[in-house]
């Protein structure tokens, strides 16, 4: 702090400006998944190294999901949530747009937001030496009584530190702490065609309803995020009861199955679908809410097309690369964020097109709290599964026996004129294996370049239309 | 004895503006309902400026520490720790221009 001399009157003056940290390459971690096997190292599922390098070269880096834009219809509306283990404000200005900022002060550091979220906040202020935070989040002011003496203080380059980028998709908000990252559109690509199947099914739009209901699972982060990117395999097994008592029967994926059900990925992202119309939406328990998705898909043939319109309420999972998932027809939006290699904070919200009656919204809401809540029947069978999944490895000789991830190995579907890499059947691991093949892009890649023209980009085929 | 601030139509409803004159700390010129209103720009907690935050609801709120004055009163509401009411300077418009006394301090108008 005293180069040059602590008697000089020019002291360095403190550089404020946000850092956004830049990526290496790790071509050992990358490793650790084997495509040419399709086997997984059991190390990225515990290993202290592989995680802190996954929150430099994914949570870093790629676009995560923050929030839904109607969360925050009004200036000041706020909310808090995290970009991998970075702690991050959400704040609707004044302007209408959005902004996010890391939720720390630059003083000493202090979180500047305590609360999970707020309406009309008219800015933060840190609780340490009062530090006061505009929306825009620039240093509004200090303690004037003693900064406004220090000749030295430059009150207008300090702030919180902004997110480098941030965009919206259909009412999704995400962001990213890199600068050189592409748009959000391009990091997407054409996943979006999958993700309008619950966006873009109504022309009104889509909002959440009810709170966001928050758990812990001591799992590693990737055991949710691969379930949801392409495994419907696990359902017949560990959701086998929960159904049954719901519905009365099994898990069932539709008389079609052999002829409709696809796995398709795109850079890592995933969906799996039967195509089956409602297998999904029958298990929130609601016969009017069948009813009211069988009607919604027969009137979005216009706007999705046939295919399309037979998803909305199919049995079917997704994961956008790398945490955020969620489950057409169950219409249960969420973020596994990591908090260490063997715990996650799950973060979960309902999703509703705005048009729908209010009891169908209602509906909505209280069939995901039964079904995928942390009290919900199918949560609780998953969660125990993944807390083991990761846990076992603990065991020093365990965790070096290989994995099988090599499910449908022969099932790539070159005739279907689909985004991404297709795959024939949902029960297959291909989008697994595509998911640990972008993460291992991650791991080895500094550049977007490269990251967004490896093995998981989308092949070139002809374009499909959004309303075929 | 009462000085010239500024013109009087430089102050719109519902904002405040700092003026700046000789000889004396920095004056916050704002109206409210067509009614000026001057007073020193300082906020009374910790210094910062008043003219930096805004009107709300007939009341001056500070941008920092968000503590409120009532214009007029200048009672203090969501005060800070210590923080002590607002004063005014007595002041008027005279053809257009704003006046205000401003030797002797703010009194309560
Ligand atoms: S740490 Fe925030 S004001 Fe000091
Ligand atoms: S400086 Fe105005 S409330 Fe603190
Ligand atoms: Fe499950």
């Amino acid at each position: 702090m005293c180069e040059g001399g602590c008697k000089g009157a020019a002291k360095g003056r403190p550089d404020m400006k946000p850092v956004y940290p830049r990526a290496a390459s790790y071509p050992q971690y990358a490793g650790l998944v084997d495509r040419k096997n399709a086997q997984v190292d059991r190390q990225v599922f515990v290993s202290d190294a592989v995680y802190q390098a996954e929150l430099q070269q994914i949570f870093a880096r790629a676009w995560l999901f923050l929030a839904h834009e109607s969360q925050i219809p009004n200036p000041g509306d706020f909310i808090r949530t995290s970009m991998g283990e970075d702690d991050v404000i959400v704040v609707r200005q004044r302007d209408k747009s959005v902004k996010a900022f890391l939720n720390s002060c630059p003083h000493r550091g202090n979180r500047v937001c305590m609360v999970d979220a707020g309406t009309k906040a008219r800015g933060f202020i840190c609780n340490y030496h009062g530090w006061s935070f505009g929306i825009d989040g620039a240093l509004r002011g200090t303690d004037g009584k003693v900064y406004e003496k220090d000749q030295s203080f430059e009150k207008a380059q300090i702030g919180l530190t902004p997110v480098a980028q941030i965009d919206s998709y259909k009412g999704l908000i995400f962001a990213t702490f890199d600068p050189d990252a592409p748009s959000l559109a391009e990091y997407l690509g054409p996943f979006t065609w999958y993700m309008d199947i619950m966006l873009d099914n109504d022309p009104e739009g889509t909002e959440f309803v009810g709170g966001a209901i928050k758990s812990e699972i001591d799992c590693n982060w990737k055991f949710p995020a691969e379930n949801f990117v392409g495994d419907i395999l696990h359902a017949f097994w560990t959701h086998q009861s929960g159904a049954q008592a719901i519905l009365g029967g099994g898990v069932d994926l539709g008389s079609r199955y052999d002829e409709l059900a696809f796995q398709a990925s795109v850079y890592g992202h995933g969906i799996e679908t039967n195509l089956d119309k409602v297998g999904n939406t029958r298990t929130l328990g609601y016969p009017e809410l069948v009813d009211y998705v069988f009607d919604l898909s027969e009137k979005a043939k216009d706007r999705l097309g046939e295919l399309r319109a037979r998803a909305i309420g199919a049995v079917s999972s997704c994961t956008v690369f790398p945490n955020f998932s969620f489950l057409p027809g169950q219409n249960t939006f969420r973020v596994w964020h990591p908090r260490g290699p063997g715990k996650i904070e799950l973060v979960v919200w309902t999703l509703v097109n705005k048009s729908a009656p209010e009891h169908i919204k209602e509906q909505y809401r209280k069939g995901v709290m039964m079904t995928f809540s942390p009290g919900g029947v199918f949560e609780m069978d998953d969660g125990e599964n993944w807390e083991y999944s990761t846990r076992v490895n603990q065991g020093f000789v365990t965790r070096q026996q290989p994995l099988h991830y090599a499910l449908g190995l022969e099932s790539a579907d070159l005739e279907r004129d689909l985004p991404g890499h297709v795959h024939k059947g949902s029960l297959n691991d291909a989008n697994q294996r595509l998911f640990y093949t972008r993460w291992a892009e991650f791991m080895e890649y500094d550049n977007w370049t490269d990251l967004q023209s490896g093995e998981t980009a989308p092949p070139q085929k002809k374009a499909v239309e959004a309303a075929e | 004895m009462m000085i010239e601030l500024c013109d009087s139509s430089a102050i719109g409803e519902g904002e405040i503006l700092r003026v700046d004159v000789d000889d004396f700390p920095a004056i916050a010129v704002a109206r409210h309902e067509g009614a000026l209103y001057v007073f020193p720009d300082r906020c009374p907690h910790a210094d910062e400026s008043l003219a930096e935050g805004w009107l709300e609801d007939g009341r001056v709120v500070c941008g920092v520490h968000f503590a409120e004055f009532e214009l007029g009163t200048g009672a203090v509401h969501n005060p800070p720790v210590g923080c002590p009411n607002l004063s005014f300077f007595k002041c008027e418009d005279r053809d257009g221009k704003v006046f205000a006394t401003l030797a002797g301090g703010p009194v309560n108008v």
